[in-house]
């Protein structure tokens, strides 16, 4: 059962882009081995695009005829499925994930339409063009999803052909089945392609788009990627994980800064608060944390993957700062990013992300502190403690853990010894300060749009929930004082 | 038919090669922008690029090294043109399923970086 947590929150325009988008992709990775398995599934994909087409709304005055392809093809997709039972062919074995995802996707949508979908109504023409644009979209997918089933069972067919006998049991029974289902999804594929015709991009431009409603997307994908980075370094603190979660944060500085320049440049946000406190905040924190980026690149090891979820949140993240901050190769200018967002709205957003970088900071330097399993390669370690040993002996430092010569010789993957965990610390030390700093110069945000509540001022004073006492004392200070960051 | 063929071991060194490059692309463009200052676009493009070769990381077997060494070429922008040409070469099958959004990512990052 879908949890209250895990519902889709898409809309049915936006399900039904993704659900093009999948079958395209199918296209492109569709192969003769995978051709069983998508014959299992394609069924289903058909059924859910059936059950969506016969959700939407019906147009005023609109003919019966109009949803008589969807019809004829359901019926071949029904007709092929008995075919399969009957010729035991492809038989039964597992189904095609890509298929099963578009499958869901196309659910989802069929879900909101035979839902609150049922109560849009189709007075103005904006709304029935948008309409249009919703069953060209389905036709569409199914389109490309028949000719990318077809192209796989072609090449499953030519693969058997040329890999087995003619008069082999399997050549027999997969050839002639195969060439019967790449001619039912060609017939499928001709009747949606008969649909889609000329006027695929004449219909998609009344699909109804909201442009500026992008700072519901920036916030959202900064409140994931703060979630997914926690539980991230919560379950796996690896190099590979800091690596990106460090370049990520160093990202959403530079943004924030270019956000609330534009925020600047339209009175959003006071400008010697800017100039003088959040612009050399957002700058400090950003090179610390490219820093940070840089070390744990460089202690990266051969085995060492990123976390998918992470890799997933980071590339959500870029893409919802860039549509709105670059424009070509460039930042775009006030006004561009002015049309692109509500600017009121940017200063709370970047708020957010100073508090939850700040926090960030304190999980990266427990991690540093105590986690015991951070590794890295025996060359780069004893380089790095190498370099740092003069240091080391010029600050009566602790004790050198060497790197053995034999792991050095193998280039093994060591623990970290005790100087390169020490200057590791050091820098995360410098980091929780100075995204604490910029935590509080950030506090002037909160008032941009609304009052500044309790909960802002406790946390702007209190410092983070980890915070050591120390540090939520030069926090509160600095909240207070509003003091310049030094250059 | 003007793709070579490769054999499986190949295809799995040619996906550690590809990762190589976007790794160290991503490297490259990080250590461009923090040359350039905090401000830098470049920033955002260096975390693109380090997202697909994370995702281009994930492809490669435990054996092989997406990481290291380094390839030849130091300039971002030739190490991602060099991994767009290397990503033609590799077959699209079981073994790959996946590398379409690398190839996909690859490609925007190609045009976002020059045009």
């Amino acid at each position: 059962m879908m949890t209250a947590e895990h519902v889709d929150q898409r809309a049915i325009g936006e399900l039904l882009l993704d659900a093009d988008a999948q079958a395209r992709q199918l296209l492109l990775d569709a192969t003769g081995d995978d051709a069983r398995a998508m014959l299992r599934t394609w069924g289903e994909v058909v059924q859910a695009a059936g059950d969506l087409w016969s959700a939407l709304p019906v147009e005023p005055g609109g003919s019966p005829a109009d949803g008589a392809t969807l019809a004829q093809i359901e019926a071949m997709s029904r007709a092929m499925h008995r075919a399969q039972l009957t010729h035991g062919w492809p038989g039964e074995g597992p189904t095609d994930e890509r298929l099963s995802a578009l499958t869901d996707t196309l659910r989802r949508a069929g879900e909101l339409a035979a839902g609150p979908g049922q109560r849009v109504r189709l007075a103005t023409e904006p709304a029935r063009a948008d309409l249009r644009a919703a069953r060209m979209r389905t036709m569409h997918t199914l389109y490309v999803g028949a000719h990318a089933v077809g192209v796989a069972v072609r090449q499953h067919v030519r693969d058997t052909e040329a890999t087995t006998s003619p008069r082999s049991a399997r050549a027999r029974r997969d050839v002639p089945r195969g060439v019967d289902a790449s001619v039912r999804l060609a017939s499928m594929e001709q009747l949606a392609g008969g649909y889609v015709g000329t006027r695929y991009s004449l219909t998609m431009a009344g699909q109804h788009y909201a442009p500026p409603a992008n700072s519901e997307r920036l916030r959202q994908a900064v409140a994931t990627w703060d979630i997914q980075v926690h539980r991230t370094l919560a379950s796996t603190p690896s190099p590979a994980n800091l690596h990106l979660a460090a370049n990520a944060q160093a990202a959403l500085a530079t943004t924030g800064a270019a956000l609330l320049g534009a925020a600047t440049r339209a009175g959003h946000v006071d400008q010697d608060a800017y100039t003088q406190r959040l612009a050399p905040a957002l700058e400090h924190t950003q090179q610390a944390w490219t820093q940070s980026a840089g070390r744990w690149a460089t202690l990266t090891t051969r085995g060492d993957r990123a976390d998918p979820d992470l890799v997933h949140a980071a590339g959500e993240l870029r893409a919802a700062a860039r549509e709105i901050t670059v424009d070509r190769v460039g930042w775009a200018d006030a006004p561009t990013i002015a049309g692109r967002i509500d600017l009121t709205q940017a200063a709370p957003i970047i708020h957010q992300a100073l508090a939850a970088a700040a926090e960030l900071a304190c999980v990266h330097r427990d991690v540093v502190d105590q986690e015991p399993t951070l590794t890295g390669p025996a060359r780069v370690l004893a380089a790095w403690t190498r370099d740092s040993l003069a240091l080391a002996v010029r600050d009566a430092a602790p004790v050198v853990a060497p790197v053995r010569p034999e792991d050095i010789r193998l280039n093994r993957i060591v623990p970290l010894t005790d100087v390169v965990r020490h200057t590791l610390l050091t820098e995360a030390e410098q980091l929780v300060d100075l995204t604490q700093t910029a935590m509080s110069v950030g506090s002037v945000l909160a008032h941009a749009p609304r009052d500044r509540g309790p909960a802002d001022q406790a946390q702007a004073e209190a410092g983070c929930a980890r915070c050591r006492p120390d540090e939520r004392v030069g926090t509160a200070g600095a909240a207070m004082q509003h003091r310049p960051v030094p250059r | 038919m003007t793709t070579p063929t490769l054999t499986p071991h190949d295809a799995e060194e040619a996906l550690a090669a590809l990762a190589r490059l976007l790794h160290h692309a991503a490297l490259g463009a990080s250590t461009r922008a923090q040359t350039e200052g905090p401000g830098s676009v470049l920033h955002l493009l260096g975390l693109g690029i380090h997202v697909v070769a994370a995702e281009a990381a994930a492809l490669v077997g435990p054996e092989a090294d997406p990481y290291w060494p380094a390839p030849t070429q130091q300039d971002p922008m030739e190490l991602l043109r060099a991994a767009e040409r290397l990503a033609r070469t590799v077959p699209v099958d079981a073994s790959t399923a996946g590398l379409s959004a690398v190839v996909v990512g690859i490609g925007d990052l190609v045009r976002e970086a020059s045009t």
